[in-house]
């Protein structure tokens, strides 16, 4: 214990220095939380690594920082965590089983996420609301008790978020990394990569794993959850992530009649009318349930264990893939079902023909995720040409995964309409989109306008005009908590110093048309996503000429200045501006000694110098 | 004008009084004919709802302030004075026969309204009715036997029929029902009518298996076509399609197409659905892989389970949004369980493990005793209870894994097979219980750890309450095969006849708890929607098949007819031969003399078929009916446009 007592206090050192340098109230400055034992099954916190170090070192500025800033709130949530908690056992309320600490689920990145708008105006709702009828004091306390259990226990499962470091290949051969959070949905990532990539926005591109092994690809479905597969990936895999267009993902949507009305002659449905393809989509995807699309025709399957593939004439239903045996009619009595779709993924494979002598390259398997290499619990399935394929693969998407896929075609569209007009991304936009996401509620409740914009707007008027009553006029209807938080960030932290990465938050909306024209040169990156965002939303975008005659206001350009050196990372969050809304962090952050709850490993001490080290030396480079 | 006699039996009277003869003249219209004729019968009652039904014409003469002689009704009409509401004998989708007073003199379509209304039954558009199959087979005990519903004193409460269908329209009108005991208020009256709610309202017990095996089953796309021989008309009025009082309909869901489902409003409708879906299911009516019979059997079981334990239909809805409240809570607090007393379930296991990816090698023999631990999402296993605190020889993260039950309570043989995925595969391991309850206890964790759940979770205790009922449907299978009670069912009752063959209920009552463990969590109506769901998503769904004869063609083929398209199937072979979509249809017509259906599509394609053995003003209905269904969801408004359904379903007859 009293070793890792001792490491502790040296890495609060550490985190001390790093926090006073980056202008943040020292008087919080928290003690780093005590990593405990990572689940055998978590330690595998970096995709297409070779280790940690370097994939530290390869994390973007801004992801560093929020990672930083992750684990900075971390640690303060953690105390608050104990605070509570004491409170509560003091007590003598009847406490309900209350996990003592987390103690296995805790991998190295595991942190809370402070910036989480969602989290933070639901703890706000969460706190103790005087009951309306005026009940006895004992009420009211057991009634404020019961309260902090549960913000306690909610503390506790956001505690417990894993994130991956994780490395995506670009298809121009390049890469980016980004730092997932178990949270984020897929949708979640390519947004982000939108930002990062520059690319076309287009309902096409798709996050794909690829297993050499296996010689598969897959694409994942926007819905899905990216942690989750990547975790089960064996520590030496040389699986990895791709980001890339793939034509299929949502064909079905764009060409209905293709997958539906397959039998039919492929000339009537070239020309078919969008209305009738419309009509298609709401006849199988918007009844009481999806309807899947009518595939049989011969296959060949690879026979279990055997190198030879068979024939047979296959059939897809929604209830899985079925084929006749031989001598038996094709109705449904007879069918054998080789496999239903609940517990398995459908994956492309490349030159089969070579690797397992199929009788062309065209094959597609069906497995587990979790299963990695060749095994007999693997079905190995060929088709004759591509189309075949396409018609397959799609078919068991839709069988398995239903309405879902429409809903994040939908959703899709939504998106790329959206970032057809940020077609020029900027830096401070990018780096506003790898703060940890926002979660999916958040983005639900506020459509698709993804939340740092959102920011960028609230604050940026406040900040970096002063602000005239009229501005606030023009702003669209002032997003919730979110901004709120955001918007009185003590204003004296950003000219202060000049590398502490400012807050994109700070740089002046500027709506889409004056952009080019009026910006300071050093200003690169031109539109401010908060316009699109808004337009998106369908709110009145605001009346451009107010600020086209404003020349940028004094206090500008040092952040112009700091913004043009380097991409601005986002800012952990003072947390004088949580202060005033959420409520426990209210409760006073403890002052700089530990109480230090079962400590377990110092596993955990490495990641963290090893994190503080790399970013000292990207500072030291700016 | 010269007066003439006027024949009129009065039905009131009795079959044996002397028709009445009353003076008119041709100028009279039929308002006073009844009023004369009222006179005449000297009898007090109230005559609001008789109407004159004009025998030889077939045909209610039915608008007062016509003429005779515009009615065309001469001195050699024998017009009988009858009432328009009589009593029949309705077969509903759950086979229960239900007697209620139904009007006998408006178009079928409108009769269908009124009964749904008293019913209950939201979209009557979607039902219709048909005459039963004729019962060659001995009567009598057939009679006898049947249990009959009784609504026709519902309406005479209140004195007369309208007075009621009144009341009865103002509630539906106002959608949201008055609800009394949970039930709309006309079912309030007495135990009797609660009786004839709650068996609309609440799924029957599974019938017998040989109860199934008798019922009669299509065993060819041939006979489903004769269905459509016996539907009546939706133009004409029960009597116009020789209905007598006291006969038997069928009400059936006709049209495939099921609009704005609302559990709140549609007990009755979700209900009976979910009855036609299953008997069609259960008496092959649709073709359906083992696999789904496995799953249809499966939440029959459940279904059947639930609506027993459902207390009445009067769920509160205050306590469900509390226990949902509670549950969401408790799931907040099992999310970050990690005080391991209560996460831990010690129990001495005999358990077998192989090594991995050897699963060929398993044998029976070779089941070594381990102390096996569950906690958290995983299995650790122990040499020995002594060894507990030290380092397992291996444990098991159960999180994504396959869970299959290997039970035969017979054979006091309680395994549980896992598939545990890995990289290289999946791990097969068999776990052996001693025990029913041990069984039902680290089932019940296998499952919930395989979705990620611990055995803090709120479904835990039922989960292992399922398990064991479902059980003891093996024990007790062998006992007499009665109606299911409370946890005692032949498994052979929720399977078609073909597998009732094909498996003994020892082979099946396994396969169907492999399915059950995916189900057993849904709550009733939760589980009938997904009954309906899986139904629907059968390729052969809504197809309603007639024998056809198209134009220029020499052999008899069969026509499906679904919501959205035509199909013609070769007859021979069963394949489908075309399809045509309802939105590439330009116009299609029937002409009623040599009874031919002429359809045209888009660039020029016509088609034209008699029908072989339906009438085809049936098929003309079909197809006016799936293109009126297809408006309702642009139409906003709830009432039902009547008049759209004549014009598109009604030909000639209609006007």
């Amino acid at each position: 214990m009293d070793d890792i007592d001792a490491m502790f206090s040296d890495m609060l050192q550490e985190m001390d220095l790093l926090t006073q340098s980056l202008g943040e109230e020292a008087e919080s400055a928290p003690l780093p939380k005590p990593p405990s034992i990572p689940d055998p099954q978590e330690m595998n916190f970096s995709i297409g690594f070779t280790d940690l170090n370097a994939s530290l070192h390869d994390l973007e500025d801004n992801d560093l920082d929020a990672l930083m800033a992750d684990l900075v709130a971390d640690i303060s949530a953690t105390e608050e965590k104990f605070a509570t908690k004491r409170d509560t056992f003091t007590g003598s309320a009847p406490v309900a089983p209350i996990p003592s600490q987390p103690q296995n689920n805790f991998s190295l990145l595991v942190s809370t996420d402070t910036f989480r708008p969602a989290t933070s105006s639901n703890s706000i709702a969460a706190p103790p609301p005087p009951p309306a009828s005026k009940p006895s004091k004992e009420e009211l306390e057991e009634q404020m008790k019961a309260d902090k259990i549960k913000l306690a226990l909610e503390k506790l499962k956001e505690a417990k978020v894993k994130k991956l470091v994780v490395k995506v290949e670009i298809m121009d051969g390049s890469s980016k990394t980004l730092m997932v959070d178990e949270r984020q949905t897929v949708r979640d990532v390519i947004d982000n990569l939108f930002e990062k990539t520059h690319c076309d926005c287009n309902v096409d591109w798709s996050v794909c794993e690829t297993n050499p092994d296996l010689q598969t690809e897959r694409g994942f479905e926007d819905h899905e959850n990216l942690v989750e597969p990547l975790s089960t990936w064996t520590r030496d895999t040389e699986n990895k992530v791709r980001f890339q267009e793939k034509i299929d993902k949502y064909e079905v949507f764009r060409n209905p009649q293709n997958f539906y009305l397959w039998k039919k002659d492929k000339k009537s449905l070239k020309d078919m009318k969008d209305k009738d393809k419309e009509q298609l989509l709401e006849e199988n995807f918007c009844g009481a349930s999806v309807i899947v699309p009518d595939l049989e025709g011969v296959l060949y399957l690879k026979e279990d264990g055997k190198k030879s593939w068979k024939q047979r004439y296959f059939l897809l239903r929604a209830s899985g893939l079925y084929y006749s045996p031989k001598g038996k009619t094709k109705a449904s009595r007879d069918l054998v079902c080789l496999v239903q779709f609940d517990n398995v993924n459908v994956y492309y494979c490349k030159e089969y023909r070579i690797k397992y002598k199929a009788p062309t390259d065209h094959c597609f398997i069906l497995k587990h995720p979790q299963i990695q290499k060749e095994s007999q619990y693997i079905k190995y399935l060929c088709c004759d040409d591509e189309w075949t394929m396409t018609l397959w693969l799609t078919g068991i998407r839709i069988a398995k995964y239903g309405k879902q896929l429409y809903d994040n075609f939908k959703v899709a569209v939504r998106k790329a309409a959206g970032s057809a007009t940020w077609a020029n991304r900027t830096i401070q936009a990018s780096s506003s989109a790898s703060t940890p996401s926002p979660t999916p509620k958040a983005k639900a409740a506020n459509g698709h306008a993804p939340q740092p914009a959102v920011e960028t707007k609230g604050s940026g008027n406040q900040t970096t005009f002063p602000p005239p009553p009229p501005s606030m006029e023009i702003l669209p209807p002032p997003p919730p908590n979110t901004a709120k938080v955001n918007k009185f960030p003590p204003p004296p932290q950003f000219p202060q110093s000049s590398f502490p990465p400012p807050p994109m938050d700070d740089l002046p909306p500027l709506p889409p048309p004056q952009e080019d024209a009026e910006l300071p040169p050093e200003f690169l990156p031109p539109p401010p996503p908060s316009l699109t965002s808004n337009g998106g939303e369908a709110l009145p975008p605001p009346p451009p000429d107010l600020f086209a005659s404003l020349p940028p206001p004094p206090p500008a350009p040092q952040n112009f200045a700091s913004a043009g050196g380097a991409p601005p990372p986002p800012p952990p969050p003072p947390p004088a501006a949580h202060k005033p809304t959420d409520f426990v962090r209210k409760v006073a952050p403890p002052p700089l000694k530990r109480t230090t709850p079962q400590l377990t490993a110092p596993s955990g001490g490495d990641f963290m110098s090893e994190l503080m080290t790399a970013m000292q030396k990207k500072r030291s480079h700016q | 004008m010269a007066a003439w006699d006027l024949t009129v039996t009065v039905e009131d009277l009795g079959p044996d009084a002397p028709p009445h003869q009353i003076s008119v003249t041709s100028d009279l219209h039929i308002g006073g004919v009844i009023l004369k004729l009222v006179e005449q019968t000297n009898l007090k009652k109230d005559w609001s709802d008789h109407s004159l039904w004009w025998e030889q014409k077939q045909q209610w003469l039915l608008r007062t302030g016509w003429t005779l002689d515009k009615c065309g009704v001469h001195a050699d009409a024998r017009l009988v004075f009858t009432p328009q509401h009589k009593p029949l004998r309705l077969g509903l989708p759950n086979g229960a026969t239900l007697k209620m007073r139904a009007c006998f003199s408006s178009p079928v379509f409108r009769t269908v309204m009124g009964i749904c209304r008293v019913l209950n039954l939201r979209h009557p558009e979607e039902l219709s009715l048909l005459r039963p199959v004729e019962e060659k087979k001995k009567k009598k005990d057939k009679d006898s036997s049947e249990e009959l519903y009784d609504l026709t004193d519902v309406p005479l409460t209140a004195g007369a029929q309208n007075n009621t269908l009144k009341k009865l329209l103002m509630h539906y009108c106002s959608k949201v029902w008055t609800l009394y005991n949970g039930m709309p208020a006309h079912f309030a009256d007495s135990p009797k009518t609660e009786a004839v709610y709650k068996m609309l309202s609440v799924s029957l017990p599974s019938p017998a298996p040989e109860a199934i095996a008798k019922l009669y089953r299509p065993a060819s796309v041939v006979d489903k076509t004769h269905i459509h021989t016996r539907w009546l008309d939706s133009s004409r009025s029960l009597m116009q399609q020789g209905i007598q009082e006291n006969d038997k309909l069928w009400l059936c869901f006709k049209y495939y197409t099921y609009h704005d489902m609302d559990p709140k409003y549609d007990a009755v409708r979700l209900t009976q659905l979910y009855e036609q879906a299953r008997w069609a299911i259960l008496l092959e009516d649709i073709d359906c892989t083992e696999e789904e019979m496995m799953l249809f059997g499966a939440l029959q079981y459940h279904i059947g389970k639930e609506s027993l334990s459902q207390d009445m239909v009067s769920s509160c809805q205050g306590m469900d949004d509390l226990e949902s409240a509670l549950k969401s809570l408790e799931v907040k607090m099992v999310g970050d369980g990690n005080s391991t007393d209560i996460n831990t379930v010690h129990n001495n296991l005999i358990f077998d493990h192989f090594p991995p990816c050897r699963p060929k090698r398993l044998t029976l023999k070779g089941y070594k005793q381990y102390w096996c631990k569950f906690q958290d999402t995983s299995i650790s296993y122990y040499k020995s209870k002594e060894d507990r605190y030290g380092e397992p020889i291996q444990q098991l993260n159960l999180k994504g894994c396959e869970v299959a039950p290997d039970v035969n309570v017979a054979g006091q043989k309680f395994c549980i097979k896992l598939l545990i995925p890995a990289p290289e595969g999946m791990n097969e391991i068999y776990l052996r219980c001693e025990n029913e309850k041990q069984y039902s206890q680290w089932m019940a964790a296998c499952k919930l750890a395989s979705k990620g759940l611990t055995l803090l979770d709120s479904s835990y205790q039922s989960e292992v309450k399922n398990i064991q009922t479902f059980l003891s449907m093996q024990r007790s299978s062998s006992a007499a095969p009665t109606a299911q009670t409370d946890d005692s069912i032949n498994t052979h009752s929720l399977v078609s006849p073909r597998y009732q063959k094909k498996y003994k209920p020892k082979q099946l009552t396994p396969r169907i708890l492999e399915a059950y463990q995916n189900v057993a969590q849904l709550s009733l109506t939760s589980a009938i929607l997904k009954f309906l769901q899986i139904w629907q998503a059968l390729p052969d769904f809504g197809i309603s098949y007639f024998m056809v004869r198209f134009k220029g063609s020499r052999k008899d083929e069969v026509l499906g007819i679904a919501n959205n398209r035509l199909i013609r199937i070769d007859l021979g072979v069963g394949d489908v031969v075309k399809t045509w979509r309802y939105n590439n249809m330009r116009q299609w017509n029937v002409n009623w003399d040599i009874r031919q259906v002429a359809i045209e599509f888009d660039g020029n394609i016509n088609i034209a078929f008699s029908c072989v053995n339906a009438d085809c003003k049936v098929v003309h209905e079909y197809i006016g009916g799936y293109i009126f269904m297809s408006t309702r969801a642009r139409q906003q408004s709830d009432t039902l446009n009547e008049e759209l359904f004549h014009k598109l379903t009604g030909g000639h007859e209609a006007l």
